[in-house]
C-alpha cells in the first residue's frame, strides 16, 4: 500500500494534472525560473567576455608578458616515436627502421635547400642577426636565415637516403626549442651539444660526428622573434651520428647544450637543456 | 488501574511493551496482612524460611534490574563512522578506489589522484567519526544510572533471625526492615511503620516525603501509604514489611525495562542531512549521466568515461561539510552547556529548535517563572494588587482588618525567605528561596506591611504542616502576637475549593460571618474570574484555636493530627500570575496535573489557546446547548481530561491530536505522556518533553527530544532524556529553543557557503572532459578548498548571530522547511558558484595566457599538452614547451584558481552570514568570521608561495596581480547578492522570495 502511494507520488511529482504542474511547477513557474537564468547566464557571459576582452588588450601581440618558465629551454629529438624516448631498431629488418628514416624525411622536407633559398636569407654567421623595432614602428615582417639541409650533411640524408640506420650508424636528430628573444650566448660563443652515454654505458657509445661541425648552434639564428613576426623562421638543428656504437645492447644517452647565458634546466625537467634516449641497434652479426 | 493484573510478563516484543505501558498491576496492597502472608508462604514473625528464599530466588531470579542493553563501545564507535553524512563519504571514497582499480588495470602509469582522493575521503570521514564519537562520549560519561539505584544491602528476618543480606538476594515473601537513611530493596508492603516516612521523588517527583503505615490508603498502588516502593528513600523512622515484587518486576523496574525497550526515532537534524544527501546524490548522478553520455557523444572510450562519471560524482561530495557541520553542532553544544543545558546527543543541538510540540507539566516551561499577586479577593470585593515598589498605585483601604488578616495569613503560612544580604535591592529584585507562589506571596506582603521576617518574630511558629498534593493545603500553627492570649492561630493556604470546604465562617469587613449560600457563591464567582483570568488562585484562612482545649504548650502533631483542621475562618483569595513567555512555540500541548479549569485558563494566559478559540464546552455554554450536541469540529481548542484519555482508543487520540490546533491535557498521570507523545508522533510532530520522575522517562527517551531535570531529575529521567538542565531552571529551555533554531539557520548558511565552492570544483573538469583544454583545477587543491581555506569560514557562520527576532518564529514545518532546499542548491549552485566559477577560470585564462597560450590555442590542446612525451609544444607566440614546463603553468593555473576560489569566497561568506537582511544591517561583529577571512587568505598564500609546496602540493607562487583576477567577481557576487535581497525585503513573498529565499 504504501508503495502504491509512493508511485503515485512520484507520478504525480513528474506531472500533476490537477495543477497542471510539471516537476513540480506550472507552465509559467517553468518558463520564468528558464528565463531568469537565460537572462542571468547571458550576463554573465557577457561579463565574461567583456573581462576577457579586457586582458587581451593588455598582451602583447609578438610575446608573452611572462618568460620566466621558459629560461631553459626544452630539447628535443628527431626521430621521435610514439610515446617514448626510445630508438630500437633491427639492421637486418628494414621494415624495424624505415620508419625512421621516413619520420627523418618528412620532418627535414621544409630545410631542402630549395626551400630555404626561397624563404629565407642569408646571414652573417656568428653572429646574432637582431631585428630590432625602431619605437613604435614595427619592423615587421622579420626576416629568417637559411638553415641548409646540407649542413647536415653526413645526416642529411641526401646521400645517405636512410641516415645511417641501415648499416648500424644511425643519425639523431637534435633541436632546441623556440623560445622568443632569447640569446643563448654572452659572447659571441655559439652553444653547442655535446652528446654521451649515461655512467654504466660510457664504453658502449663509440664514436660520435656532430653536423654541424662541433654540433653548435650558430648564433646567427638568435634571437627568434615569434610566429607573428618572423613567419618562416627556421629552426637550427645538430645531427649527431652514431658510428660505432655496440650492438644488441640498450645504450642509454644523454645529450646537453652548452651555453654560457641559458641556466642548467631543474632536474626535474629532463628536457630543458637536455634530453634522454635509448638506442638500441639490433643485429644477427 | 491495574487493568492487566497478570503478575507475570508475557514474552513477545510489542505485547511485552503494551502491557508494560499499562499502570501497575500491584494488588497486594489491598490485600490484607495475612493474605499476602499466605500468597507468599511467608510468616509475619518468622519470615520466610531459608529454603523457601533459595526456592523463590531460583524461581524469581536475583532482585537487580536488567541493566538496559547497552551498545558496545565499538557500536558506537560504528554508528559515527558510518551514520548520515558519512554515508556520503564512504560512497566517495569507494568509487575513488574504484576508479583507481580501474586504472591501474588499464594504464601503465595510473594518474595518482583518484587514489589520494579516496585516501583523504577515508581519512576525513574516520577523523570527523572519531571527533564526535569522543564529544558524545564525554556527554554521555557523566550520568551512570541503574546500577546505582540498587541497594546494596538488606535487612531480611529469615526463620525469625535478622540477617543482613546482599540486596540482589532478596525475594518475594521475605520479612524485610528498613530504617532512615535506607534505601528500599524491593517492593514491599508495610506491615508495621513508626514514623515511616519515604522519599518518592524519584518515583513520581513529589518531593516532600510520604508517611508509610500498614493501612491501605487508597485503590492506586502509587498512592496507597501502605506499599513502599524499590530504590525509594526511607527518610526517616523504621518499617516493616513484606517483598511483594522484586528486580524487574517491581514499579521501578517496569519503567526501567519499558524505558530501555522504546525504540527512539531519528532525529529531526538526520532527517534533514538525510534529505539533504538525496538532493547531493541526485545532483552528482544527473551530472555524472549527463557528462557520461557526452563524453561517449564526444568519442571516448567507455573506461575513460566512466572514470569521468566516477570523477564528476566524487567531485560533487563535499568534503569538509561533514566537518564543519561536526564542529558547528558540537560549538553549540558547549554553548548551551555553558547556560547549563547539558546536550547528550549532538544531533539533539537542533532538535529543540524544530520541535512543534511541547509536552510539558511545568507551567514554568511556558511562562517567565516570575510569580508575582495580580489580584486579591476579600471583602467580598476583587482588588488589584499593588505591585511598585513605594506603594503608589494603592487600589485598596489598607486599613482594612480582612487585608490584615488576609496578609497576616499569607505572611506566616508561607515558607519563603529572603536570601541574606540583600536588603539594599529593592524588594521586587530579591532573590527568594522558595517556590514560584510563596516567594510572590513573600514578596507582595513585604511591600504592603514591611518585614514579614518581623512579623514571623512576632508569632512564633509551633507546628506546620508543608504542602503536599493529597491534603492540597498547608497550614501551620503560631503563637499570637499578644503576649497576653495564650491561644494559638492556625493558619492555612492551599486550593480554594479545599480551603473552603474546611471554612464555616467568613471574614468580612474584620467581622466573622456565617458562610451562607450567597457569600459561597460570591467566592465561586470571583474564583472563576480570577481563574479565568489564567491566574493561579490560592485561598487563605485562620481561627483562633480556643484556649480550653489548646493550651498553652499544647504538643501539635502534624503526623496524626491531633487538632482542628475544620471549622475554620476564610479570609480570601490571592492569585498570581506567571507571566508567559513570548517564545512559547504555537503547537504547544500542556500536559499537566492541573485541574481541567485551571490548565485553561494558564493555556489561555500563555497563548496555547488563543484568544477566539472555544473548546466544546466554550461553544455549549454560549449557545447554552448540551455538550454532546456541540459539533467537535467546531471547536479548534480542547481541554482533555486524565481520566478520558484512558478511555481513548489510538484513532481517537489522533483525532483529537488533529482536529485540534490547541490541547490541553489535564489531570494526566506521567504514563499518558507517553501516549501523549506516540499519538503526536504519529501526526508528524516534533515532540519535546520535560520531566524529573522515573515515571517520565518512557516519555522522555520516545520525544525527539527529552528534557531531564539535573538536580531534581532522577538518574534514570536522566539517562533517557537527550538534554539535562543542570540548574533545572526551565528558561535554559528557551536558550536551548534559541540556540537549536539559530544553529539551524546558521547550518543552513554554513552549507549554502560550503556548497558553493562545489561549482567552480566541478566545472574545470568538465570544461578539461568537454573542449579538451589543461585541467584549470586539480584534485589536491579542491581538498585545498573543501578541507582547508573553507573550514574556518564554514565554521564561523555557526556563530552568526541571528538576523531577526527568531523567537517570534512559528517552528519550522519539518515538511516544507528544509535544512537543504532547491532554493539552496539554486542560489549556490546556479548562480553565485557559476559568478565563482567564471571568476577562476579568468584567473586560469589570464595566466595561460600571458604565458604564451592563448585562450583559442588551448581549445583541444588537452591530448597533447598531457603528453609527456611532447616536449615542443608550441604555443600561441611560437616557442616551444617541454611537458614539464607547460606542467608548472598547469599547476600555477591551479593555484591561481585556488586562491581566486578564496577570493569569490570572501564575498561568499560575507552573503552567507545573511539569508534576508543586508550585510550592512547585521554588520561585520563576527570575530571569528573576520578571523576566518583572514585566515584562509594566509593559508591560500602561505600554499602558494611557502618554499616546497611545488615539490610536496605542486602550487606554484603566484605574481601578485594574478591575485586580483577574481576581485570583479567577488565584487559582482556582493553586488547581485544584496540586490537580491534587497529585492526580497522590498517584496516579501514575491517571486524573489519564493525562487530563492533558502
Amino acid at each position: 500500500m504504501a508503495k502504491d502511494g509512493e508511485k503515485s507520488g512520484w507520478k504525480e511529482y513528474i506531472w500533476n494534472p490537477r495543477t497542471r504542474e510539471f516537476l513540480g511547477r506550472t507552465a509559467s513557474s517553468w518558463g520564468l525560473i528558464l528565463l531568469f537564468y537565460l537572462v542571468f547566464y547571458i550576463f554573465l557571459a557577457g561579463l565574461f567576455t567583456l573581462t576577457m576582452y579586457v586582458m587581451l588588450q593588455t598582451l602583447d601581440d609578438h610575446k608573452p608578458t611572462w618568460q620566466d618558465r621558459l629560461s631553459t629551454p626544452g630539447m628535443v629529438i628527431r626521430p621521435k616515436t610514439d610515446e617514448t624516448y626510445e630508438i630500437v631498431y633491427n639492421v637486418e629488418n628494414t621494415e624495424s627502421w624505415d620508419m625512421y628514416a621516413q619520420a627523418l624525411d618528412k620532418f627535414l622536407a621544409p630545410y631542402n635547400n630549395s626551400v630555404q633559398a626561397e624563404k629565407n636569407n642569408e646571414c652573417v654567421p656568428d653572429q646574432y642577426f637582431l631585428q630590432e623595432d625602431s619605437g613604435d614602428v614595427k619592423n615587421n615582417p622579420k626576416r629568417s636565415c637559411q638553415f641548409n639541409r646540407t649542413i647536415l650533411d653526413l645526416c642529411s640524408g641526401i646521400n645517405d637516403r636512410y641516415y645511417g640506420y641501415q648499416d648500424g650508424k644511425p643519425c639523431i636528430i637534435i633541436k632546441l626549442n623556440r623560445v622568443i628573444g632569447m640569446l643563448p650566448s654572452k659572447d659571441g660563443q655559439a652553444p653547442f651539444v655535446t652528446c654521451g652515454a649515461k655512467k654504466e654505458d660510457s664504453d658502449k657509445i663509440g664514436e660520435l660526428l656532430y653536423f654541424p661541425p662541433n654540433g653548435t648552434f650558430n648564433l646567427m639564428y638568435y634571437p627568434y622573434y615569434g610566429k607573428k613576426a618572423q613567419v618562416n623562421y627556421s629552426q637550427p638543428l645538430v645531427a649527431v651520428k652514431f658510428l660505432n656504437i655496440t650492438a644488441n645492447q640498450d645504450v642509454n644517452i644523454e645529450c646537453r647544450i652548452n651555453a654560457n647565458n641559458i641556466p642548467i634546466g631543474s632536474d626535474r625537467d629532463k628536457f630543458s637543456g637536455r634530453v634522454s634516449f635509448k638506442l638500441r641497434i639490433n643485429t644477427i652479426n | 488501574m491495574g487493568a492487566d493484573r497478570s503478575p507475570k510478563k508475557k514474552k513477545g516484543g510489542t505485547k511485552d511493551m503494551d502491557d508494560l505501558k499499562k499502570e501497575v498491576p500491584i494488588t497486594e496492597h489491598k490485600m490484607s496482612i495475612e493474605e499476602v502472608c499466605r500468597k507468599f508462604n511467608t510468616d509475619i514473625v518468622q519470615g520466610l524460611t531459608n529454603a523457601k528464599a533459595a526456592e523463590y530466588l531460583i524461581r524469581d531470579g536475583p532482585n537487580a534490574l536488567t541493566p538496559p542493553p547497552t551498545t558496545p563501545e565499538w557500536v558506537k564507535f560504528c554508528r559515527q563512522l558510518f551514520g548520515g553524512f558519512s554515508i556520503l563519504l564512504w560512497t566517495g571514497a569507494i568509487l575513488c578506489f574504484l576508479a583507481y582499480a580501474i586504472q591501474a588495470a588499464t594504464e601503465d602509469e595510473p594518474a595518482g589522484d583518484n587514489l589520494y582522493l579516496g585516501i583523504v575521503l577515508t581519512a576525513v570521514v574516520v577523523i570527523t567519526g572519531c571527533f564526535s564519537y569522543f564529544q558524545e562520549a564525554k556527554s554521555s560519561k557523566i550520568m551512570e544510572s541503574f546500577k546505582n539505584m540498587v541497594p546494596q544491602q538488606a535487612l531480611v528476618i529469615r526463620e525469625g533471625e535478622k540477617v543482613t543480606i546482599n540486596a540482589e538476594e532478596v525475594v518475594g515473601g521475605d520479612l524485610i526492615e528498613v530504617k532512615g537513611g535506607d534505601r528500599i530493596p524491593a517492593d514491599i508492603r508495610v506491615v508495621s511503620a513508626h514514623g515511616c516516612k519515604v522519599d518518592n521523588s524519584s518515583l513520581t517527583g513529589e518531593s516532600e516525603p510520604q508517611s508509610r503505615s500498614p493501612d491501605c490508603t487508597h485503590d492506586n498502588p502509587l498512592e496507597t501509604r501502605n506499599v513502599a516502593f524499590f530504590s525509594t528513600n526511607c527518610v526517616e523512622g523504621t518499617a516493616r514489611g513484606i517483598v511483594i515484587c522484586t528486580g524487574d518486576r517491581t514499579v521501578m523496574g517496569r519503567i526501567a525495562t519499558l524505558t530501555s525497550g522504546l525504540e527512539t526515532g531519528k532525529t529531526p537534524i538526520a532527517k534533514e542531512i538525510e534529505h539533504f544527501i538525496h538532493i547531493i546524490t541526485g545532483v552528482a548522478v544527473f551530472l555524472g549521466v549527463t557528462f557520461f553520455i557526452l563524453a561517449i557523444i564526444l568519442g571516448y572510450s567507455w573506461l575513460e568515461a566512466v572514470i569521468f562519471l566516477i570523477g564528476i560524482i566524487v567531485a560533487n561530495v563535499p568534503e569538509g561539510l561533514l566537518a564543519t557541520v561536526t564542529v558547528c553542532l558540537t560549538l553549540t553544544a558547549k554553548r548551551m552547556a555553558k547556560k547549563n543545558c547539558l546536550v547528550k546527543n549532538l544531533e539533539a543541538v537542533e532538535t529543540l529548535g524544530s520541535t512543534s510540540t511541547i509536552c510539558s507539566d511545568k507551567t514554568g516551561t511556558l511562562t517567565q517563572n516570575r510569580m508575582t499577586v495580580a489580584h486579591m479577593w476579600f471583602d467580598n470585593q476583587i482588588h488589584e494588587a499593588d505591585t511598585t515598589e513605594d506603594q503608589s498605585g494603592a487600589s485598596f483601604d489598607k486599613s482594612s482588618v480582612t487585608w490584615l488578616s488576609l496578609a497576616r495569613v499569607a505572611g506566616l503560612c508561607n515558607r519563603a525567605q529572603f536570601k541574606a544580604g540583600q536588603d539594599s535591592l529593592p524588594i521586587l529584585k530579591r532573590d527568594v528561596a522558595g517556590d514560584a507562589s510563596e516567594s510572590a506571596l513573600l514578596k507582595c506582603i513585604e511591600l504592603s506591611c514591611g518585614s514579614v521576617r518581623a512579623m514571623r518574630d512576632r508569632n512564633k511558629k509551633v507546628a506546620e504542616i508543608p504542602f503536599n498534593s493529597t491534603n492540597k493545603y498547608q497550614l501551620s500553627v503560631h503563637e499570637t502576637e499578644d503576649p497576653n492570649d495564650n491561644r494559638y492561630l492556625l493558619v492555612m493556604k492551599g486550593a480554594p475549593e479545599r480551603i473552603l470546604d474546611r471554612c464555616t465562617t467568613i471574614l468580612v469587613q474584620g467581622k466573622e460571618q456565617p458562610m451562607d449560600e450567597e457569600l459561597k457563591e460570591a467566592f465561586q464567582n470571583a474564583y472563576m474570574e480570577l481563574g479565568g483570568l489564567g491566574e493561579r488562585v490560592l485561598g487563605f484562612c485562620h481561627v483562633l484555636l480556643p484556649e480550653d482545649q489548646y493550651p498553652k504548650g499544647f504538643a501539635f502533631d502534624t503526623e496524626d493530627v491531633n487538632f482542628q483542621t475544620d471549622n475554620l475562618c476564610f479570609v480570601g483569595l490571592m492569585s498570581m500570575i506567571d507571566p508567559p513567555r513570548a517564545a512559547v512555540p504555537d503547537a504547544v500541548i500542556m500536559v499537566t496535573g492541573d485541574h481541567p479549569i485551571t490548565a485553561k485558563a494558564i493555556a489561555k494566559g500563555v497563548g496555547i489557546i488563543s484568544e477566539g478559540n472555544e473548546t466544546v464546552e466554550d461553544i455549549a455554554a454560549r449557545l447554552n446547548i448540551p455538550v454532546s450536541q456541540v459539533n467537535p469540529r467546531d471547536a479548534k481548542a480542547c481541554v482533555v481530561h486524565g481520566t478520558d484519555l484512558k478511555d481513548l482508543s489510538q484513532d481517537q487520540m489522533d483525532d483529537i491530536l488533529r482536529n485540534h490546533t490547541e490541547i490541553v491535557f489535564a489531570r494526566t498521570s506521567p504514563q499518558q505522556k507517553l501516549i501523549i507523545v506516540e499519538g503526536c508522533q504519529r501526526l508528524g510532530a516534533i515532540v519535546a518533553v520535560t520531566g524529573d520522575g522515573v515515571n517520565d522517562s518512557p516519555a522522555l527517551k520516545k520525544a525527539d527530544i527529552g528534557v531531564a531535570m539535573g538536580i531534581s531529575g532522577s538518574d534514570v529521567s536522566k539517562q533517557a532524556a537527550d538534554m539535562i538542565l543542570l540548574d533545572d531552571n526551565f528558561a535554559s529551555i528557551v536558550t536551548g529553543v534559541e540556540e537549536g533554531r539559530l544553529i539551524f539557520d546558521n547550518l543552513k548558511k554554513s552549507i549554502a557557503y560550503t556548497l558553493t565552492s562545489n561549482i567552480p570544483e566541478i566545472t574545470p573538469f568538465l570544461f578539461f572532459i568537454i573542449v579538451n583544454i589543461p585541467l584549470p583545477l586539480g584534485t589536491i587543491t579542491i581538498l585545498c578548498i573543501d578541507l582547508g581555506t573553507d573550514m574556518v569560514p564554514a565554521i564561523s557562520l555557526a556563530y552568526e548571530t541571528a538576523e531577526s527576532d527568531i523567537m517570534k518564529r512559528q517552528p519550522r514545518n519539518p515538511a516544507r522547511d528544509k535544512l537543504v532546499n532547491e532554493r539552496l542548491i539554486s542560489i549556490a549552485y546556479g548562480q553565485i558558484g557559476m559568478i565563482q566559477a567564471l571568476g577562476g577560470f579568468f584567473a586560469y585564462f589570464v595566466i595561460l595566457a600571458e604565458n604564451g597560450f592563448l585562450p583559442s590555442r588551448l581549445v583541444g590542446i588537452r591530448l597533447n599538452w598531457d603528453d609527456r612525451s611532447t616536449n615542443d609544444l608550441e604555443d600561441s607566440y611560437g616557442q616551444q614547451w617541454t611537458y614539464e614546463q607547460r606542467k608548472i603553468v598547469e599547476f600555477t593555473c591551479h593555484t591561481a584558481f585556488f586562491v581566486s576560489i578564496v577570493v569569490v569566497q570572501w564575498a561568499d561568506v560575507i552573503i552567507c552570514k545573511t539569508r534576508r537582511n543586508s550585510v550592512f544591517q547585521q554588520g561585520m561583529r563576527n570575530k571569528i568570521l573576520i578571523f576566518g577571512l583572514f585566515e584562509e587568505t594566509a593559508l591560500a598564500a602561505f600554499l602558494s608561495y611557502c618554499p616546497g609546496m611545488d615539490v610536496a602540493l605542486r602550487m606554484y607562487p603566484l605574481k601578485p596581480s594574478w591575485w586580483f583576477c577574481a576581485f570583479p567577481y567577488s565584487f559582482l557576487i556582493f553586488v547581485y547578492d544584496e540586490i537580491r535581497k534587497l529585492l526580497l525585503r522590498r517584496n516579501p513573498g514575491g517571486w524573489v522570495e519564493r525562487e530563492t529565499y533558502y
